[in-house]
């Protein structure tokens, strides 16, 4: 028998307690601008795009990272874009236990390089890779130009 | 010109080390390594090099508190802000200009101070596509394993095989801090985390220290040294937006084995390298290592995983330290600390889990999650 549970608790000791001060305003950027204000006001998803290697990235940067080129044009992602990877996640941000677990998928789309990370809505039964899924936007008047005016990607079919 | 560890120091790795501070820790390992090598720090080491992010050390410009307990006060010092592969590369290349002889590099885990690892963690996240979401950062790991898993098509049980694996060799190493005999439906059916890993797939937090001393191939003489040369260093990212890396394959790590490799001169590392230590900090992150560095086909990690072929005794022993799963988790030392055990092994010194007639092998690392950063050495023995 070994003991499978130690202590990393480093607490009951002497020790002096402190915290990092550390609070910031992340810039959305051009490219980001773009992304969230169409998200926003017009319930689209954009990629930015790549004329000289015909590459369309998601989330839309304003480089491109084969050519290095400067990346000015825009284009809708499908409508419907296809689960890529899924995981069930039992404790919330912070390492508590969850009462209903969370599931998170990486969403992918035709003819777009990258994707997007995000909660499915679906129970963990559902969760599945090959899954077609659609974004579920919050209303509106609720949208305030953040990658949450997305509530998740919920099946095409249910 | 030939570069040399020339010494080893390494604290045990433990859950907690409340008698010490930081700074003890890494005089400790420190201690240790130049008691090995033989060397004075005050007189002997030309540059010391250290690996820490400040947000792990829970202060700002973290080379500031460097020198002293290193011996390194009035020297040339730096610190390398990753992992301490990518230290020992710095290190490497610092002989290699012939300004230096002998340089020290250390990499250290206090994880045991940091009240909220995963806020810590979370930090590394893009802020504005991926924080905001609000998951645990393990979630990336999850969905990595989940895409390695099915694209390799490798059974779900070659995971617990790591993990029992890993967690048996720490027995026989007196400094891992969670060494378990485990039985593989216990590895199988423990809690669950992240699906597909479960709370026995990911490797748990560990304080430590690891300090190496190189030497060029004449210092390595004047000092009497029995030196395991580095063959070959390499280092790689994938592209940094985890929407557009290779989920499954482990780019960073192909690339930076290519590298080395190529400095190495090795052509077929499956035949040519006899042990390997690399990142499992996930237990799925073992088999798509040895994958990505060449040490086994694409989808054939698992299945070789569950016929023994990484055992002690298999065909290439992999971790046989008991790795980060059996170990600890020791954040930026983890790379390190693979590289120090490497080189115990080839010095015929490591003990109980001494494997026989090792001559070359291979250190890899990974920055942990949410990275696509990785460095991989070779060493060798002899010619």
């Amino acid at each position: 028998m070994t003991f499978l549970d130690r202590t990393t608790d480093a607490r009951r000791f002497r020790h002096w307690e402190g915290n990092v001060e550390a609070d910031y305003i992340y810039t959305s950027g051009v490219a980001g601008e773009r992304f969230f204000v169409a998200l926003r006001d017009e319930g689209r998803i954009l990629a930015s795009r790549c004329t000289s290697c015909d590459l369309n990235y998601l989330p839309p940067r304003m480089f491109c990272e084969d050519c290095f080129a400067e990346l000015t044009e825009y284009l809708d992602v499908p409508k419907t874009g296809q689960v890529a990877a899924v995981t069930v996640a039992y404790e919330d941000r912070t390492g508590a236990k969850l009462s209903h677990p969370q599931v998170w998928g990486f969403v992918i789309f035709k003819g777009i390089r990258g994707g997007l990370l995000h909660r499915l809505l679906v129970p963990p039964a559902r969760a599945r890779a090959g899954l077609a899924v659609r974004p579920k936007l919050r209303p509106r008047e609720a949208r305030t130009g953040t990658i949450a005016d997305i509530d998740g990607f919920e099946p095409v079919r249910f | 010109m030939r570069v040399g560890i020339i010494g080893i120091g390494m604290t045990a790795f433990r859950p907690a080390t409340p008698e010490y501070n930081w700074k003890e820790l890494m005089f400790e390992a420190a201690s240790r390594a130049y008691a090995d090598a033989g060397v004075d720090p005050r007189s002997d080491v030309d540059s010391f090099l250290t690996c820490a992010e400040d947000y792990y050390e829970g202060f700002g410009i973290f080379d500031e508190f460097v020198p002293d307990q290193l011996g390194a006060a009035l020297r040339p010092t730096c610190t390398v802000s990753g992992d301490g592969l990518q230290g020992l590369a710095n290190a490497f290349m610092q002989i290699e200009t012939g300004l230096v002889d002998v340089a020290v590099v250390e990499a250290h885990s206090k994880a045991s101070d940091i009240v909220t690892l995963e806020g810590v963690i979370e930090h590394a996240l893009d802020p504005v596509w991926n924080k905001p979401l609000g998951a645990h950062p393990f979630v990336i790991a999850g969905l990595e394993a989940d895409a390695y898993l099915r694209a390799t098509k490798t059974p779900r049980k070659a995971l617990a095989a790591v993990v029992q694996k890993n967690r048996r060799n720490a027995l026989k190493n007196p400094l891992a801090a969670y060494a378990a005999k485990l039985e593989m439906d216990e590895v199988l059916s423990s809690e669950e985390r992240f699906a597909p890993l479960r709370s026995l797939d990911i490797a748990n937090p560990a304080d430590g220290c690891v300090v190496l001393v190189l030497g060029s191939e004449t210092a390595a003489t004047k000092l009497h040294a029995n030196p395991v040369w580095i063959r070959g260093v390499g280092w790689a990212s994938d592209s940094p937006s985890l929407e557009t890396r290779d989920w499954a394959g482990g780019e960073y790590a192909r690339l930076a084995a290519a590298m080395a490799y190529r400095l190495a001169k090795i052509r077929r590392p499956s035949t040519e390298i006899d042990l390997a230590e690399v990142d499992d900090r996930f237990s799925f992150k073992e088999l798509l290592h040895l994958e990505a560095i060449g040490l086994a086909k694409k989808g054939e990690a698992g299945k070789r995983a569950l016929r023994g072929d990484y055992g002690a005794d298999g065909s290439l022993p992999v971790n046989v330290s008991g790795g980060s799963l059996g170990c600890g988790n020791v954040f930026e030392a983890t790379g390190l600390h693979r590289a120090a055990e490497v080189a115990l092994q080839l010095r015929g010194d490591a003990g109980i889990h001494q494997v026989d007639g090792v001559q070359v092998g291979v250190a890899q690392s990974w920055r942990f999650v949410p990275s696509a950063t990785g460095a991989v050495a070779v060493l060798g023995v002899g010619r």
